[in-house]
């Protein structure tokens, strides 16, 4: 592999995390804000900071502004590195940037302005600001494929299956998302199930999985434990997750069938997320020492966990004893935070700490990648328990036939508990955009030396 | 696998299959609903209070979709197929922070309560945590002929004005009236 990636390549990464960071700050503040309209609903009562709008500006901003432009950044710099060679097409990678933050501004701006595709979730965009974003990920497929197709080794490694295989189902997704002719009343419904659950699984799993199958034996300085299970893994997911959409609309008027099957996949799911969060943890087995001193491993290390706690909890909701009871309720907002945060956001973190120094030359203060590690963490960990319980005294309120009111208050100091817990991931976020600063935008420092802690693997591997 | 072009074409392939059988097929196929007995097309004023309805996000917290649970029955009887083939975009919603409103039009016909609620929705039910929605109607010193009045209880309205409701407002109210569920025929539900 080549020393250093050409400094085109870093000004491109660079410019995908800080334009992601940015997002993160954006839309977790207002999500920060939606939180406390919980237990303050007459706060800041405005058309342009109302829940109804604001809610849909929180879910996609973190999905399309935040998440996948740190992934497809990190995407970017893997397939450069892994190949051996510089990203192939450039000015594609950056037309692509300037894709994904088009659509995220406009995406903010319409919904702030009552312009929605209906409260649809993950594609309220209306369809032409989508389509900035689409386009944004045909560019990123585009210029991924280009790279490794120019690469020196025979094989592909197994993190660009995941990325390229990203884009290219994101691709198709977002066209079968678009196209109006089957999406009348109840035949909307379906296409929904399909689109919800696939913009997680078939876009930002994929992402997440690919960013960790290069960044993990990178940073632990030794091969993945298994290739066979990485590609056992990607056929499977490919094949499980289209199908399981439908678990979101248990007991609609959707075909029972239809629901049904959608619950026999969701438990087919069990095969690649177990394949994948265990051939991650073979891969650091004997190596928590170097786990515990480096900066960017803990957090994969939670995402590893939370993916497979996240997931495996996803199998067991899909059954329809328990969705009787937690459906429409706190609960899903629950595991929607553990996979899309614990998950996703964790893989994002350990991706920019591992590998964003490497591209720059420049490194964040230990001590802030730790208040941010434990504000984060703990933070999430404390959000998706107290969700977790409220919409599980929602759904037994419903099950009592008390009156519908009656789980709004027994759910409210849930609520100010997810206040606190929100407050400490946005404290997180505002250290973790100083470190993306020092790792980026920040002069160099003067001085060499280099406390003994910070001689990390990631430093000694470069 | 060592070639980029054969990775490309099968995954898109098996992926594009997938899309087709998942989404694109039951999609055409359940666009096709025929209508429920007594489901009809919104009228003009409904349709645009349809409208607020999603510009607004009302569904993130209410749905419009009663299950055939036990827990569900105070919402009114199951949905079923036929209740949705003039819902476009769909409503259903993911969530239920507060009520249902498949049949609020039944439950609750009343426009007044409606536009109270909307106004300040704490009012009326004290442990709400709805947002209010002082934008859909004007306040003013003294109504003028044919605005319509909303009576908001004393302490939430500023004292000595009128509020009257705005033209958007009312739809929004002609929408709720519109959400009732027809008798389906057979044996009770």
């Amino acid at each position: 592999m080549a020393s250093q990636p050409p400094a085109q390549d870093r000004k491109l990464v660079s410019a995908f995390v800080l334009t992601a960071t940015f997002w993160l700050l954006l839309t977790t503040a207002v999500g920060l804000l939606l939180s406390f309209k919980f237990t303050y609903p007459d706060l800041a009562t405005n058309p342009y900071l109302s829940f109804g709008r604001l809610r849909a500006i929180h879910t996609n901003g973190t999905f399309y502004g935040w998440a996948s432009v740190a992934l497809t950044g990190l995407a970017l710099y893997v397939a450069a590195r892994s190949s051996g060679v510089g990203l192939r097409y450039k000015q594609l990678a950056w037309a692509a940037l300037w894709s994904y933050n088009l659509a995220a501004l406009l995406g903010t701006i319409t919904l702030d302005l009552g312009i929605s595709n209906g409260s649809q979730e993950y594609r309220e965009w209306v369809w032409w600001v989508a389509a900035f974003f689409v386009l944004g990920v045909v560019l990123t497929g585009v210029v991924l494929v280009a790279t490794v197709m120019a690469r020196s080794e025979r094989e592909i490694y197994i993190a660009n299956w995941y990325t390229i295989g990203a884009c290219i189902f994101t691709t198709i997704l977002g066209i079968t998302a678009a196209l109006p002719f089957y999406q009348r009343g109840l035949g909307q419904v379906a296409v929904q199930a399909f689109y919800m659950h696939n913009a997680v699984g078939m876009w930002f799993t994929f992402l997440a999985l690919g960013v960790t199958y290069y960044a993990l034996p990178k940073l632990l300085n030794r091969p993945i434990y298994s290739y066979s299970l990485g590609v056992l893994g990607f056929w499977t997911n490919l094949v499980f997750y289209p199908v399981i959409g439908a678990h979101h609309y248990e007991f609609s008027p959707l075909p029972w069938w239809f629901q049904t099957l959608a619950i026999v996949f969701s438990v087919g799911m069990l095969v690649p997320v177990w394949a994948g969060a265990g051939n991650f943890w073979l891969t650091m087995r004997g190596r928590w020492a170097t786990v515990r001193r480096s900066y960017a491993l803990p957090f994969f290390f939670v995402g590893i966990v939370y993916y497979f706690v996240g997931s495996t909890q996803g199998t067991i909701e899909a059954f329809r004893s328990l969705q009787a009871i937690w459906h429409l309720t706190n609960f899903t907002v629950g595991h929607s935070h553990l996979t899309m945060y614990g998950f996703i956001t964790f893989i994002a973190w350990g991706g920019i700490y591992g590998l964003l120094p490497l591209a720059t030359g420049k490194r964040p203060s230990v001590l802030l990648v730790g208040l941010h590690f434990w504000l984060a963490f703990l933070g999430v960990t404390i959000y998706v328990v107290v969700l977790s319980v409220a919409g599980t005294v929602q759904g037994i309120t419903w099950a009592n036939g008390d009156p519908f009111i009656a789980s709004v208050e027994a759910a409210a100091p849930y609520w100010s508990g997810r206040a606190i817990s929100g407050t400490m991931m946005l404290l997180a976020h505002i250290i973790f955009a100083y470190n993306v600063w020092k790792m980026t935008l920040a002069p160099v420092p003067s001085t060499t030396s280099s406390s003994p802690r910070s001689l990390t693997p990631e430093r000694a591997t470069s | 696998m060592d070639s980029v072009t054969a990775l490309v074409v099968s995954a898109a392939a098996i992926y594009a299959l997938l899309a087709i059988a998942m989404g694109v097929i039951p999609g055409s196929v359940l666009s096709q609903t025929p209508p429920g007995p007594g489901v009809a097309p919104l009228d003009a004023a409904a349709a645009r209070g349809r409208d607020l309805y999603v510009a607004e996000g009302c569904s993130y917290c209410h749905t419009q979709q009663v299950r055939p649970l036990a827990q569900d029955r105070v919402w009114g009887r199951a949905s079923v197929a036929g209740d949705f083939t003039y819902s476009t975009p769909q409503l259903l919603g993911s969530e239920r922070t507060g009520p249902d409103l498949s049949n609020i039009g039944t439950r609750q016909p009343s426009a007044v309560w409606q536009s109270i609620h909307l106004y300040e929705p704490r009012a009326l039910v004290h442990a709400s945590i709805m947002p209010a929605y002082p934008w859909l109607f004007v306040v003013k010193d003294h109504a003028a002929p044919g605005d319509v009045v909303v009576q908001v209880p004393p302490g939430y309205a500023p004292a000595g004005k009128v509020v009257v409701a705005t033209a958007a407002e009312q739809d929004l109210v002609a929408y709720l009236a519109s959400l009732q569920q027809h008798a389906l025929p057979g044996p009770a539900r």
